[in-house]
């Protein structure tokens, strides 16, 4: 039987034909936002890297103050958080804190004769209390402290993505990597860190000591603070007060990462959302388009269906066939919609996972041979109802 | 093969009843050549339909092989047409987007058991048989009048069936064809004693049958 719908579908390819290019167009829009969706959900799913309740980010702005002065003021206002209950512990970072949405990207390269590999990761600048402040999970080595302080070498902690581009099946650790004209040495590897949010893609990374004897300001303008559980208004104003008492004619902005986290994912979600909402009226556009067709068809076929009750066929079996039949048809558009979507992963499109469009092809493969069987399910019941008697008679 | 007792069909509108059978009793044996004859609308199609099974009389008993057939599912009913009854029809009702080997398999595909390879050898032989195995990769289409009846009839010995319902099958031929068509049937009847009931407006044609059986408004009259 189902080569006989085969056939018969293939006969009839050219009265298909819209039918076919309708299905074909419904999965490709299901397989692109199928992967985006699929991609954002196992980004969604990995773990951040980090701890970011209770952390505040206290963005400091020096106003007019004399830059050889802005240092100082910093370590007082920081000396002074420190010593506020309710304040667990603070450190400096560059300003590519987490959910901030900035970025600080370089290229890190292993010298020449060790192969040359390299990656383009973000270079997270940070102090040894960055470990208490936003608990990055560490997998291998250490994480910053005073041993690094007689240091000739910049230390550096890599994320284990950067790990596997760089030192695949070598441990990295206590290996040199050239910066500029110095150069930095491995001391620990740390776990994903996605910084950049729950839907970005873990992605290379490093993590750059910033020495307590550093006295630069300039890209070190933000705190990140660990707060007691429960710190609420009364211990945000009171930073703020201390702060403007220490730094004349400084402002300041205290954020909770937990906000920005919230601010950044609606931010990404929005426009998610609204392409789903988007390509669910485009299926239900599909169906309704599938569903008349269908009806129509089978008013068509009337005769047709009568000869085949007439030669055996039970209603249950006019039924199935009409689902079959649409379910041929669905295959014909899918073929020709795979053979498209297989070129994404084939040819490496957008540097996304495999798995993800392979998930996203499964799915609208799914989706569309329920949508087409559940469009076909009215239109067979009317078919399998037909009056052999009655249809044969018509004509 | 085939009784009909009290056999009553009436078609109810919120309106007008019409009756298209009325207390119709025959008996069709196995082996006969039986032609029906009476004017339109007299009710011929309507007693070949009942006979084929496609429709229910409104009253009556109508047998098969001495078993009732209104206790039978829907299901049942289908298994019946396939195994026992070949249609012939007069407007041919063959399947434009299938070739005429698989209309021809049609019947077959309905049924369990019979698989691809010994359905298109019997859909060979029922075309050998009609004088067509040089058509099977044709359409309907590129066929003439009488090539697409003998297809149907073809397509109606495909399935071995016991009985035979033609219902004007030379209705839409000109007379050369419809001579051809009928040679065919008598020929079915005396060399494969195939039982077969035929509707026709043709009183010379129904001459040649075994049997002949008047209808004037749903009423058998000779």
């Amino acid at each position: 039987m189902l080569r006989h719908l085969f056939t018969l579908i293939w006969n009839r390819k050219r009265a298909n034909f819209l039918l076919i290019t309708e299905i074909f167009l419904a999965f490709v829009i299901l397989f692109v936002v199928g992967s985006t969706l699929v991609y954002s959900q196992q980004n969604y799913r990995t773990p951040l890297g980090f701890d970011y309740e209770q952390v505040w980010q206290v963005d400091l702005d020096p106003g007019m103050q004399p830059r050889a002065q802005r240092a100082a003021t910093q370590r007082q206002v920081i000396q002074r958080l420190k010593s506020l209950p309710g304040v667990r512990f603070v450190a400096r970072s560059s300003s590519n804190t987490p959910f901030s949405g900035n970025s600080n990207r370089s290229d890190l390269r292993r010298t020449k004769e060790s192969g040359g590999a390299y990656v383009n990761g973000n270079f997270y600048y940070v102090e040894d209390a960055m470990r208490d402040v936003l608990a990055p999970h560490l997998i291998e080595g250490r994480w910053f402290d005073k041993r690094d302080d007689a240091s000739t070498r910049q230390p550096v902690i890599i994320t284990q993505e950067t790990r596997e581009k760089l030192f695949p099946g070598e441990s990295p650790l206590g290996k040199i990597i050239p910066n500029g004209d110095q150069e930095m040495q491995v001391v620990g590897v740390a776990g994903t860190y996605r910084a950049s949010g729950d839907l970005s893609e873990p992605r290379a990374a490093a993590f750059l000591r910033v020495s307590p004897q550093d006295t630069s300001f300039e890209h070190l303008e933000t705190l990140l603070v660990r707060v007691q559980p429960g710190a609420g208004a009364a211990l945000e104003k009171r930073m703020t007060t201390e702060i403007l008492a220490i730094g004349k004619g400084w402002s300041s902005n205290i954020t909770p990462l937990a906000e920005q986290r919230a601010a950044q994912l609606k931010l990404i979600v929005t426009p998610l959302v609204a392409l789903v909402v988007v390509c669910v009226f485009l299926i239900i556009n599909v169906a309704l388009g599938l569903f008349g067709v269908l009806w129509q068809t089978i008013n068509q076929r009337r005769t047709e269906i009568g000869l085949r009750r007439a030669l055996g066929a039970s209603a249950r079996a006019i039924s199935a066939q009409i689902v079959g039949e649409i379910l041929v048809v669905s295959t014909f558009g899918l073929a020709l919609g795979l053979l498209v979507a297989a070129q994404f992963p084939l040819l490496g499109v957008l540097g996304v996972k495999t798995s993800v469009y392979l998930t996203a092809m499964l799915l609208a493969t799914a989706l569309i041979y329920t949508l087409t069987a559940v469009c076909a399910l009215y239109p067979s019941w009317l078919a399998a109802g037909i009056h052999p008697a009655v249809a044969l008679r018509e004509e | 093969m085939l009784q009909l007792t009290d056999i009553e069909k009436v078609y109810q509108t919120k309106t007008i009843e019409t009756v298209a059978l009325n207390r119709v009793n025959l008996t069709i044996n196995k082996g006969e050549f039986v032609s029906v004859m009476g004017p339109s609308g007299c009710g011929k199609s309507t007693l070949l339909s009942i006979m084929g099974l496609l429709d229910e009389p409104s009253g009556g008993i109508l047998e098969l092989d001495g078993r009732p057939v209104k206790s039978y599912s829907d299901k049942e009913l289908a298994h019946l047409r396939n195994q026992k009854i070949g249609f012939v029809f007069q407007s041919y009702h063959l399947i434009n987007d299938l070739s005429v080997l698989d209309n021809v398999e049609l019947p077959l595909l309905y049924r369990a058991g019979v698989g691809g390879k010994e359905r298109r050898q019997r859909a060979h032989a029922a075309l050998d048989k009609v004088g067509l195995s040089a058509r099977t990769t044709h359409f309907p289409s590129q066929l003439s009048g009488g090539q697409r009846q003998r297809v149907a009839i073809a397509r109606a010995l495909a399935g071995r069936p016991e009985i035979i319902l033609a219902d004007e099958p030379t209705g839409n031929l000109d007379s050369v064809m419809g001579e051809e068509i009928m040679d065919l049937l008598l020929g079915l009847h005396r060399h494969d004693g195939t039982t077969i009931v035929m509707v026709t407006h043709d009183e010379q044609q129904a001459q040649k049958t075994e049997r002949l059986i008047r209808f004037f408004d749903g009423s058998q009259v000779a």
